[in-house]
């Protein structure tokens, strides 16, 4: 344990005149722009729909492409020019760096969440939205989407691991992200696709807010979608750090 | 394998008469190494590069202005590291193992690469770990020559086996080979040899004599010149140690 946060303290200092850290602004700052020119007018739920609209670029695309990407940036220092030997041998275990690795990735997504959920905020303020904030759906939508993310960037920190490439695993990541936008459409598929899952766990029940007919995979319960999101976690968690312990450097 | 790095296939590794597979962390702790070339995080300066393992070391943070002072880079720390010559980084790499004050300071092919200068740098530098630090230092490198000038004990790996391992200078003595002589007749002369008790053999037109001590060398030529025989050389046949590598090598037979 200790292991882990000097490697993760080392990682920190690692990051601190790159331009990684700079990525994870990215996103905000395109959904701030696109809510700017969106209409959220006379919606009943003024919030929701603020967080509706702003999501569909966020969730279903950036969040998955973006836990690929920093899994791919926190591998690439140590690709580069054998990094790797002159990690491990030092005095930590392949467990520590593993999971050191992993706390990196799902820290930076979830500063991501927190730009992202400013930037609704200061839109709201922007366009004069003086309904009560809904504390307890956005926390649900931001935690909830961040939770989702993790598997990806555990799936995407296996695979960045693997290849001594930069490209190679952000195309798989890519490759598998492009699909979302008719996977969450279909309630069979939508619910079991992890990719999927960062925009439906940013969603919840919104079939329910507007009371409208439920459509697609969007009118799952937030349980469900967690069960798939857990459930994918373990097996790439696992199988990365499985792999990460038996490779030969 | 040593570090760690690629499981043995069987067997195991003791250090310091610790089971390597069983205390790994506190063994790789009394360890530095430097394996292959030197990898460094570029856009970090070399102060940043070893505060980063600094941190996973856990030493105190006056170790990296004294590591650096034995390399040499003080003036250069604040550097961001990718504007490096290879022998700087080399050194920086160097450095890094040295951070933890290790016991044993594992090298592989630490000149590789670098120009001759640098060579001579890393050498001097790798020489003084011992005596200044009292470090043992294990250096891998496929340079003979480097290895000649710089290690006490050599070991020599063909195909995973060691197949030889002794101290240089029982090597050099080993390589010390015999003396060549040229003279005006010598089939005379290995006669003449050949009767004082020496055993020698023609080859091209020179004798060649078998290792003997200065004093019989002495007396070979004395016992020549008495006999009127004009001596044009006389050469010591030492082997390189890469005689001696292509011929420890050969005897298993491969080549």
């Amino acid at each position: 344990m200790s292991s882990m946060l000097r490697v993760l303290s080392a990682e920190r200092l690692k990051m601190s005149r790159s331009y990684m850290v700079l990525l994870m602004f990215i996103s905000p700052i395109l959904a701030f722009i696109i809510g700017l020119l969106s209409e959220v007018g006379d919606t009943p739920q003024p919030w929701i729909a603020l967080l509706g609209s702003l999501s569909m670029l966020h969730a279903m695309l950036f969040m998955p492409i973006m836990s690929g990407i920093f899994a791919a940036f926190i591998c690439r220092y140590e690709h580069a020019g054998g990094g790797w030997k002159q990690l491990l041998v030092l005095p930590v275990t392949r467990t520590g760096v593993y999971v050191a690795k992993f706390t990196v990735i799902a820290l930076l997504l979830a500063m991501m969440q927190l730009l992202f959920l400013a930037a609704i905020v200061i839109l709201g303020f922007i366009k004069g939205i003086h309904d009560p904030f809904p504390w307890d759906i956005f926390a649900r939508s931001i935690i909830g989407g961040w939770v989702a993310c993790l598997p990806l960037a555990a799936l995407q920190l296996a695979v960045s691991l693997m290849w001594n490439s930069f490209a190679a695993p952000l195309a798989l990541n890519v490759m598998l992200t492009i699909p979302n936008m008719l996977v969450i459409n279909s309630a069979t598929y939508g619910p079991y696709y992890p990719w999927a899952q960062p925009f439906l766990a940013t969603l919840p029940g919104e079939s329910t807010i507007y009371g409208n007919d439920p459509f697609g995979a969007f009118n799952l319960p937030f349980e469900s979608l967690m069960i798939t999101v857990v459930g994918s976690f373990i097996v790439f968690f696992t199988a990365g750090w499985l792999y990460f312990r038996r490779k030969e450097v | 394998m040593l570090l760690g790095l690629i499981r043995p296939s069987q067997g195991s590794i003791h250090l310091f008469g610790k089971d390597l597979k069983k205390e790994k962390l506190n063994i790789l702790r009394k360890v530095g190494s430097l394996v292959e070339y030197p990898s460094n995080y570029g856009h970090l300066t070399a102060v940043q590069n070893l505060e980063a393992i600094r941190r996973i070391l856990d030493v105190p943070k006056s170790r990296i202005d004294e590591v650096l002072d034995i390399v040499q880079l003080t003036k250069e720390a604040k550097r961001p590291v990718k504007g490096y010559s290879l022998g700087m980084k080399q050194r920086l790499g160097i450095a890094s193992a040295l951070l933890g004050s290790p016991e044993l300071l594992i090298l592989d092919e630490p000149t590789n690469g670098l120009d001759p200068a640098g060579i001579h740098e890393i050498r001097e530098l790798i020489r003084s770990m011992p005596k200044q630090h009292g470090i043992t230092v294990l250096v891998s490198s496929h340079l003979l020559s480097e290895v000649e000038q710089m290690a006490g004990t050599v070991g020599i790996i063909r195909e995973g086996v060691m197949v030889f391992q002794d101290t240089i200078h029982n090597l050099q003595q080993q390589a010390a080979g015999g003396f060549q002589l040229k003279v005006s007749n010598p089939q005379e002369a290995l006669q003449l040899i050949h009767a004082e008790g020496y055993s020698g053999e023609l080859n091209k037109g020179a004798l060649m004599l078998t290792k003997m001590s200065d004093q019989q060398i002495a007396n070979v030529i004395k016992r020549l010149v008495d006999n009127h025989h004009d001596i044009y050389r006389v050469e010591e046949n030492r082997k390189s140690l890469e005689d001696i590598f292509m011929q420890v090598i050969g005897q298993g037979g491969i080549l």
